[in-house]
């Protein structure tokens, strides 16, 4: 039985990565109102779950609450429609953007150029990829502490982390060619 | 290491997982090689483009739900919320200062998804005052309009009478929403007729504070209690719609 303390303690510990479990709902999601559904189930699994918490990195813990509560309800929705799944969308763009560093030297003077805002183009990303990116580059953890919020080898980590940069670099050259030949 | 040696290790490089030493010899090549320092320079500007997104605000709300359903877990009392200090528990006067920080704050709220489900609340409301088809069962009495939903939907959605306080239960009717069929319970306060959706949900856990939000010249107010959504629409002052709100939603 939980008590006062437990919640007090609970909440020392887990509200200050209100934010950041908040984000990589929407990260996955991307939807605001769903994401905050997310959230808050998440917070109440993990404290359910409080009595047996014992490690001592509380944030990396509620991520991977967050990330399994949203990954559980996408694969209900899921289940209910006939959208193509992730792996397949996965599959596909691996297949397109193999070659993450075979850049032009004329693409990467644009690249540098470029004023392109990504989150959009970041939306585009399967969502495996955007999870490893967003704990990465948004959030600081190390490729150890990815592996086990997302539950996959380290090595799967960085494979995922550098095709989502490959392709954003990708989308990146392509966007700036639209806006270029529409004269923006 | 050579230049393909070095080029798989770019990324290690940036997030910080090399060894010293590998990050030293890695150092030392890019410092005098072009190629891969070009190739280095690509992937940084990348992730400074991702580093740039930052993030979005946390609804101020999302807090607050929490922290009650946790109260609500251990069997303390609720937090005392913005929601009880702008109705005042008999559904009294409310500070205009705190009823504007929160229309501005619900304001912000509003995703595509829920403009989306806004436009079918109201034109669902209209319709329904419309082809003066306002309910399939009248009854001012909530024990006749609570069980006629029996059979009809796989919940069983609250109704309650509030005719005391000047909110009549004229009856029930079925809807569509969001593509599936939904409860509506229809009160009356002097000639503004009051729609109430209630819909199932996917989160059972999940109870959020009302929203207001204003569109078309009408109020809307929604919020979410054990697994259910509710949408209360009328063209009823803010004031009063809150009232109603406070009324049918607490325990």
């Amino acid at each position: 039985m939980l008590t006062r303390k437990d919640r007090q303690r609970f909440e020392k510990l887990t509200l200050p990565h209100l934010g950041a479990a908040y984000n990589l709902a929407l990260w996955l999601v991307r939807d605001a109102s769903e994401a905050e559904d997310i959230v808050q189930t998440a917070y109440l699994r993990a404290f359910e779950a409080f009595g047996n918490f014992t490690g001592t990195n509380s944030g990396a813990w509620i991520m991977t609450i967050v990330r399994n509560t949203a990954f559980n309800l996408l694969n209900k929705q899921k289940r209910n429609s006939n959208l193509v799944s992730f792996d397949e969308v996965s599959h596909i763009n691996d297949q397109k953007y193999k070659n993450t560093y075979d850049l032009t030297p004329e693409e990467m003077i644009n690249l540098a150029s470029s004023n392109i805002q990504v989150a959009e183009l970041i939306d585009r990303l399967p969502i495996d990829y955007r999870e490893a990116v967003f704990l990465r580059e948004i959030e600081g953890y190390s490729y150890k502490e990815i592996s086990e919020i997302t539950q996959v080898p380290k090595g799967t980590v960085m494979s995922r982390l550098s095709r989502a940069r490959g392709q954003l670099q990708k989308l990146v050259l392509e966007q700036q060619k639209k806006e270029q030949a529409r004269g923006l | 290491m050579d230049c393909e040696q070095i080029q798989t290790k770019i990324e290690s490089y940036l997030d910080g997982e090399l060894t010293l030493s590998d990050r030293r010899d890695f150092e030392c090549h890019v410092s005098v090689c072009t190629g891969c320092s070009h190739k280095l320079e690509s992937m940084r500007t990348i992730q400074k483009m991702i580093r740039n997104t930052g993030y979005s605000n946390t609804p101020s709300a999302l807090k607050r739900n929490i922290q009650n359903q946790l109260r609500d877990y251990t069997g303390e009392e609720a937090k005392n919320s913005g929601w009880l200090r702008w109705v005042g528990f008999g559904g009294g006067a409310m500070a205009a200062g705190s009823l504007a920080t929160w229309v501005m704050m619900t304001f912000l709220f509003i995703t595509p998804l829920q403009t989306k489900i806004t436009d079918e609340i109201i034109s669902s409301h209209v319709r329904s005052l419309m082809v003066d088809h306002v309910t399939d069962v009248k009854s001012s009495d909530q024990h006749t309009v609570k069980p006629w939903f029996n059979g009809r939907l796989d919940y069983s959605p609250p109704v309650k009478n509030i005719d005391k306080a000047g909110f009549e239960l004229l009856g029930g009717r079925l809807d569509y929403l969001q593509g599936k069929v939904t409860a509506a319970l229809v009160n009356k306060r002097r000639a503004h007729i009051i729609n109430t959706f209630i819909s199932k949900n996917n989160h059972s856990e999940i109870n959020t504070e009302p929203k207001l939000i204003q569109r078309q010249g009408y109020n809307l107010l929604f919020w979410k209690k054990n697994g259910l959504d509710y949408w209360v629409i009328s063209d009823l002052n803010q004031k009063e719609l809150t009232e109603f709100t406070f009324l049918i939603s607490k325990p």
